[in-house]
């Protein structure tokens, strides 16, 4: 096990940093954003033995939540209270160190990289040794027409899925949710559950097309469908008009609340105002450094980014990298796992859920009870992606073998349905009922039989029973069996 | 003594007389066979080995001919029954009394009724005859190109054999999306086709047949296919579908079943007690089968009938209808009808693309325990295996019965 630096035993730490890239456990560190990954960035550095200020900014008015949750919130299966994420600073494990200053409602309007203060917008100046940029992603809206305002302002019922305040927007019985990705299909189950009508709009032929290959499409499609909720899918929305909105097919769906979940951009303006590198997010390295090495960025604000287990993995390895530790060995990211929280269905995505050209590939399909399995393996027999409907067991397992990276069981059906594998050891003989030659329905105990009776070689065979003359495809079978007859004989 | 009459000569008539020669120690019975061809029964399934160049001989089933119990007529062709003088017609105008009549006409090949489809140069494929007269197309000239019409079993089998064997530049073609879409599934299909591309056979699939081109000397040229395009070719084989040969029911009064065949009860006999029918040309209660074990389970099943010891046979694998097709580098088998699974059945598939694509597909009863049916591609040595376990419970993981 590690060493973690920590209170005590920080003395040698402290001198480990360097001061032009502020690191070091008594550096000044600020935080911007308060979402799980800037949360966790906080909790990582006390965690990690960083002693120093730590401050961080919260737009929102906190407590800091796990956002990916948000849907639950929309059919009261879990409570604002069970979102939360941890007190920074009644961290179990983590005695005796400094608080972390959070400031909710409290964003960054500024960086002054030259002077390293960060102006607030109530403000103030944050002096910093290193600045750590978690501005997370804004909702991506589609461009619609009839969607905004001329002055640029979404209309009236229009919202995102981002935050609390969002959840708290959706009003009114009809409910359409534009967007089949992990957050759509989530939202629109939970609100359907709390009694709204509610249609789902997508453009793919099924829900999460992206990751889900058709079989386990068919049975998403058919839960969201038996759950109530409309779909329409292969569909693009066209124009929105107050209450109404067209798709490209010209159909109208009325609406009291548009739920856009048409996926998130990179919150951005202040790196860039700031004149760092940013691409579609800001550029970051490894250990998350921007183009100023007193700026790191990490989560949905950064490029590269992604998931967020790519956050997480992020946020540990800044937090190592500022407290002078080594380099996670971190594989969440590249092993992800993804899991729809749809009460009532298991779905679960390992991998990219195709895998590799050459691997060889197992399904499984239960139609009637909503099963569903598309497994990849490599050449080892190891798991490269997986795509899993309805066998939570199953699901469990795989996602065991995967984070373990080691192969499968040889019964992959025994694996899938969560039994004992069958024995193994030789293989079964062919039992005596078992027909051989298919044409002449000529069984191998009538082969043994003729055998017994003095038909010692396949052409005798042959004439006995008339095996092989017809289509004459059992012409190899006839002649092993008379080997084996021939070795049982002798 | 008993006269029967056995109408037809192929393999369903020679199991017949076979079976009911080899049972009838008292000689209760004395058989005339009437054969339409000039040939002397032969194994039809093995036609594909005559295009192949394999002597006719070889075709030949066992001659019961030395029998004086049995007279076999070839060139003969019944023309009508006379059901209340118990006599059969020939074409010939004889009249042949009967005690017991047989029909084993078999089926006839489908020739579209398209265009062109009667040009010289187009050709079924169902009799020796009709082999012999392909061969001798492929044989004749220099560069020729065949299109074969239907992708099934058949289609696949002399597609190859004009191919490998006759060297004739070969097209296929399979109005269904994929081929052997009876058999297989879209993958497995998917895999066959991957193969027979890289042997050097063309395949057309999800498209029809418009029309066959002809020349002003009445030949065909090449066809037409419903998108259009058009494949050059001397020589056109149809080998898509058959019909049953049922034509003696309408004047003689006999039913027939929705979709052909001489109505049949589950003994094979007609509602004319004297009166049987067995193989392709028969619809037991309306279903037709089109293969030879079926066949033979009918012809084994009148002989019982024919000399009142009529224990049934044993009973047809549960694995039937099953299909094979070897081909170099390709095996293919279905067993036990992969697409009539019930709605809650379960699927299982196994596909290993490198290095030689390999692809299986088990169907299971709904607590996945016994093997119903299964399409099997590049697995050789598990198809007699699977065979016998159709129907019964997996002994092993499915992985090793498939090695």
């Amino acid at each position: 096990m590690r060493l973690r630096r920590r209170g005590g035993t920080a003395g040698t730490a402290g001198t480990a940093g360097d001061a032009t890239t502020g690191t070091g456990t008594r550096a000044r560190i600020v935080v911007v954003g308060g979402g799980p990954v800037g949360h966790r960035v906080a909790e990582r550095l006390r965690h990690h033995g960083h002693e120093g200020p730590v401050t961080l900014l919260d737009a929102e008015p906190g407590p800091a939540y796990h956002r990916v949750l948000l849907p639950a919130l929309l059919d009261g299966s879990l409570t604002p209270a069970d979102l939360h994420l941890p007190d920074l600073n009644r961290l179990p494990g983590v005695p005796g160190m400094p608080d972390v200053t959070v400031r909710h409602g409290v964003s960054a309007a500024g960086i002054d990289r030259r002077r390293q203060e960060v102006r607030t917008t109530e403000h103030d100046r944050l002096p910093y040794d290193t600045l750590v940029l978690a501005t997370g992603a804004r909702p991506h809206l589609p461009p619609v027409p009839g969607l905004r305002h001329a002055s640029g302002w979404l209309i009236d019922g229009v919202t995102g899925l981002r935050s609390r305040t969002d959840c708290a927007r959706v009003r009114g019985e009809e409910i359409v949710v534009l967007g089949g990705g992990p957050l759509g299909v989530e939202a629109a189950a939970a609100l359907r559950r709390a009694g709204r009508r509610v249609t789902l709009v997508h453009p793919g032929p099924y829900p999460l097309d992206d990751r889900l290959d058709a079989g386990a499409g068919e049975v998403l499609t058919r839960h969201l469908a038996g759950l109530g909720v409309g779909l329409e899918l292969g569909r693009i929305a066209a124009e929105v008009r107050p209450g109404k909105l067209a798709l490209d097919d010209e159909w109208l769906l009325p609406w009291d609340t548009l739920l856009c979940c048409t996926g998130v951009r990179p919150r951005t303006r202040l790196a860039e105002a700031a004149g760092l590198a940013v691409r579609s997010g800001v550029l970051v390295d490894a250990e998350g450094r921007t183009s100023d090495p007193a700026v790191r960025a990490v989560g949905d604000c950064a490029e590269p980014g992604g998931s967020l287990y790519d956050g997480w993995e992020q946020a540990e390895r800044v937090a190592r990298s500022l407290t002078g530790g080594s380099a996670p060995h971190g594989t969440a990211a590249r092993r992800p796992v993804f899991r729809l929280r749809v009460p009532g269905l298991t779905l679960g995505v390992l991998g990219d859920g195709k895998g590799e050209a050459g691997d060889e590939i197992v399904t499984y399909r239960d139609a009637a009870r909503g099963r569903y399995a598309r497994i990849s393996l490599d050449a080892e027999g190891r798991l490269r992606a997986a795509v899993v409907t309805g066998l939570p067991q199953a699901l469990a397992t795989l996602t065991q073998l995967y984070a373990a990276d080691t192969p499968l069981p040889e019964s992959r059906l025994a694996l899938l349905l969560g039994r004992p594998a069958p024995r193994g050891g030789p293989l079964p003989e062919l039992p005596p009922e078992a027909v051989v030659c298919r044409c002449n329905n000529v069984t191998k105990g009538a082969l043994a039989s003729a055998w017994e009776e003095g038909a010692r070689t396949q052409e005798a065979l042959v004439e006995a029973t008339r095996a092989t003359t017809g289509c004459g495809s059992c012409t190899d079978d006839i002649k092993v069996l008379c080997r084996e007859f021939a070795e049982v004989g002798s | 003594m008993n006269r029967l009459l056995v109408i037809g000569n192929g393999m369903t008539a020679h199991r017949l007389v076979e079976e009911l020669r080899s049972r009838d120690r008292g000689n209760r019975w004395r058989i005339t066979v009437l054969g339409e061809e000039q040939h002397d029964a032969y194994n039809r399934i093995a036609l594909t080995d005559r295009l192949r160049g394999v002597p006719e001989a070889k075709l030949t089933l066992r001659a019961l001919d030395e029998d004086p119990m049995l007279e076999v007529r070839t060139s003969t062709r019944a023309a009508g029954i006379d059901r209340p003088a118990h006599e059969v017609v020939t074409a010939g105008g004889e009249r042949i009394p009967y005690d017991a009549l047989v029909l084993a006409t078999g089926a006839t090949p489908a020739r579209p009724p398209l265009p062109g489809a009667e040009a010289r140069g187009c050709h079924v494929y169902r009799t020796l005859d009709d082999v012999n007269a392909i061969r001798e197309a492929a044989e004749s000239g220099g560069d020729r190109t065949a299109v074969v019409v239907g992708g099934g079993l058949l289609g696949l089998e002399t597609a190859e054999a004009l191919h490998r064997h006759l060297r004739v530049r070969t097209h296929v073609v399979e109005a269904a999306r994929h081929l052997m879409p009876t058999q297989l599934d879209g993958a497995a299909a998917e895999l066959l086709a991957t193969s027979l591309n890289e042997t050097g056979i063309r395949l057309n699939e999800g498209k029809g047949l418009l029309s066959v081109e002809t020349n002003r000397s009445g030949e065909a040229t090449g066809i037409t296919l419903t998108d259009e395009t058009s494949i050059r070719a001397d020589l056109v084989v149809f080998t898509a579908g058959t019909r049953p040969r049922d034509d003696l029911a309408a004047d003689a009064d006999l039913p027939r079943g929705d979709r052909g065949g001489y109505l049949v009860n589950e003994d094979c006999r007609t509602p004319d007690p004297a009166i049987w029918a067995i193989g392709d040309c028969a619809a037991i209660h309306g279903t037709r089968t089109g293969t030879a074990a079926p066949g033979y389970h009918m012809a084994a099943t009148v002989a019982g009938h024919l000399l009142n010891t009529p224990e049934p046979p044993p009973p047809l694998s549960p694995a039937e209808p099953s299909t094979v097709l070897k081909l170099p580098g390709v095996d293919v088998a279905s067993m036990g009808n992969p697409h009539a699974k019930p709605a809650d059945a379960i699927e299982l598939t196994y596909t290993h693309p490198a290095p030689t694509p390999r692809y299986a597909k088990l169907i299971l009863d709904p607590e996945a325990n016994t093997l119903q049916a299964a399409i099997l591609l590049g697995h050789p040595t598990a198809y007699p295996r699977l065979h016998a376990l159709i129907g019964q419970e997996l002994p092993a993981p499915a992985e090793q019965l498939l090695t």
